[in-house]
């Protein structure tokens, strides 16, 4: 009877770990929510746990940085005198891209940065790539925001809770983001692998990507705002796989951002704008 | 000294000592390395922290409390929700039908079955989760995380035997 009762035991437990696989699966919201309350609640406890962890690595942090200090600093310098010469092209640029999008009356979409948060968290794990940081509801955040840093992005929300959000990372297996190449505007889906690189889902067959090849985010979806840098062709292989190596370097994040982009809104026109739309009589009576 | 004391109780922290044990060892597998080669490869410590509580005081770590454990594993982790706790309940309970056999041999016997434990649960983590996913994971830093669980298994079996007698 004893081990009949054991018996049952085991298999209840078993076939509980086997119905949560399934219903997870398909991001149910309860389980969805009751994880975003449990990590909420762990989120002190691993920021304790993680002060020593913290402390060793600023501590390398300052030691390799007093080390470097005069190489760095002469290289700040000559990279100054570059980017001033580049503010001036670049400024002369936005000019003639604003008076080009007036004539096209094209509208940019409203970016606004939610909050800066830091990473307490990693999954350090081969299967998935996603990290909490210590912001949530609280700060704004929302399910669907992307996460960026000052090198481009990093990866986007996919659970909120309080205090806390669970960041996907760009190089996930599930992770998908619509990019864009610079040199010709071709818009393709980057698709993460749980590796060091990401590739392109669907490339276009007339279409050859070549190595150095610049890849930002193309603002489709809603999600990720427009030129973002995502990453550089760095392999093509001969079956046609592309490599590219993230513009983040995911072993230095320490601090991220959240951002919030909506696409502009092209406001319905009002009875009055749309008779002044109207084309005159004499118009139509050219055509 | 373990399976032979199985029913013998304990009183205060000793109680929950495993789970506070295996506990903490999520939170270290948790923590925001800076450099990925180590995180990329972090070995099983809960498994180890399991295969040890079981072994030695198999009537403080009951089944539902591993299965409370794996779920705060994925949790945290973010690894599918139940996937920790099914593969931690199997290796548990592989551990208690082979716990016979510990009593009646020595460390080197008790040592290959923890190997076999080990590489078991790797591949069996790597073969659900490629299930799960649908797409065919990258074994070889699961053969680099199986080496790691079986190089720690000394060091933190010294580490808790010091908490357990303390």
């Amino acid at each position: 009877m004893n081990g009949f009762r054991k018996r049952l035991t085991i298999s209840f437990f078993i076939l509980a770990s086997i119905s949560f696989l399934i219903f997870g699966r398909s991001q149910n919201t309860l389980i969805e929510q009751i994880r975003a309350y449990v990590f909420d609640l762990f989120i002190p406890i691993i920021t304790l746990v993680d002060i020593p962890r913290d402390a060793t690595s600023n501590l390398s942090d300052r030691v390799r940085n007093i080390a470097m200090v005069f190489s760095d600093n002469r290289f700040l310098r000559e990279e100054n005198i570059e980017l001033k010469r580049k503010l001036i092209e670049s400024t002369e640029l936005e000019i003639d891209n604003f008076r080009l999008k007036s004539l096209l009356n094209i509208k940019n979409g409203t970016l606004n940065t939610v909050t800066a948060s830091r990473i307490v968290s990693d999954s350090n794990s081969p299967f998935f790539r996603s990290m909490l940081i210590n912001s949530g509801t609280q700060a704004n955040v929302k399910k669907g925001h992307a996460v960026v840093n000052e090198e481009g992005v990093i990866g986007r929300i996919i659970n909120v809770a309080v205090n806390s959000s669970r960041v996907l990372l760009l190089n996930d297996i599930n992770s998908r983001i619509p990019v864009k190449f610079v040199k010709n505007g071709i818009n393709v889906i980057l698709a993460g692998n749980n590796s060091r690189f990401l590739g392109i889902n669907f490339m276009p067959e007339d279409v050859k990507a070549v190595n150095g090849d610049l890849i930002l985010t193309s603002g489709m979806g809603g999600v990720f705002p427009p030129d973002l840098p995502v990453g550089v062709v760095v392999n093509v292989l001969a079956t046609g796989e592309i490599k590219i190596e993230p513009a983040v370097n995911f072993d230095r994040l320490n601090y991220v951002s959240v951002i919030d982009y909506e696409i502009a809104n092209f406001s319905e026109l009002s009875e009055g704008q749309m008779e002044n739309n109207k084309p005159s009589r004499l118009e139509r009576s050219k055509q | 000294m373990n399976i032979l004391h199985k029913g013998k109780s304990s009183f205060g922290i000793k109680k929950i000592l495993p789970f506070i044990t295996v506990l903490f060892l999520i939170i270290i597998m948790v923590l925001p390395y800076q450099y990925k080669i180590i995180a990329n490869t972090m070995p099983f410590l809960t498994l180890i922290g399991i295969y040890y509580w079981s072994f030695f005081k198999p009537n403080l770590l009951p089944i539902g409390a591993v299965f409370v454990l794996g779920l705060l594993q994925d949790t945290l982790l973010g690894s599918p929700f139940g996937l920790m706790s099914l593969l931690l309940i199997v290796a548990q309970q592989f551990i208690f039908f082979q716990s016979r056999h510990f009593l009646e041999k020595n460390f080197i016997f008790n040592f290959f079955i923890y190997i076999m434990l080990v590489i078991g649960f790797g591949f069996l983590s790597w073969g659900i989760t490629s299930l799960y996913f649908g797409v065919f994971l990258d074994y070889w830093k699961v053969i680099i995380q199986i080496l790691l669980t079986i190089a720690l298994y000394p060091i933190i079996k010294l580490t808790l035997s010091l908490n357990n007698k303390s």
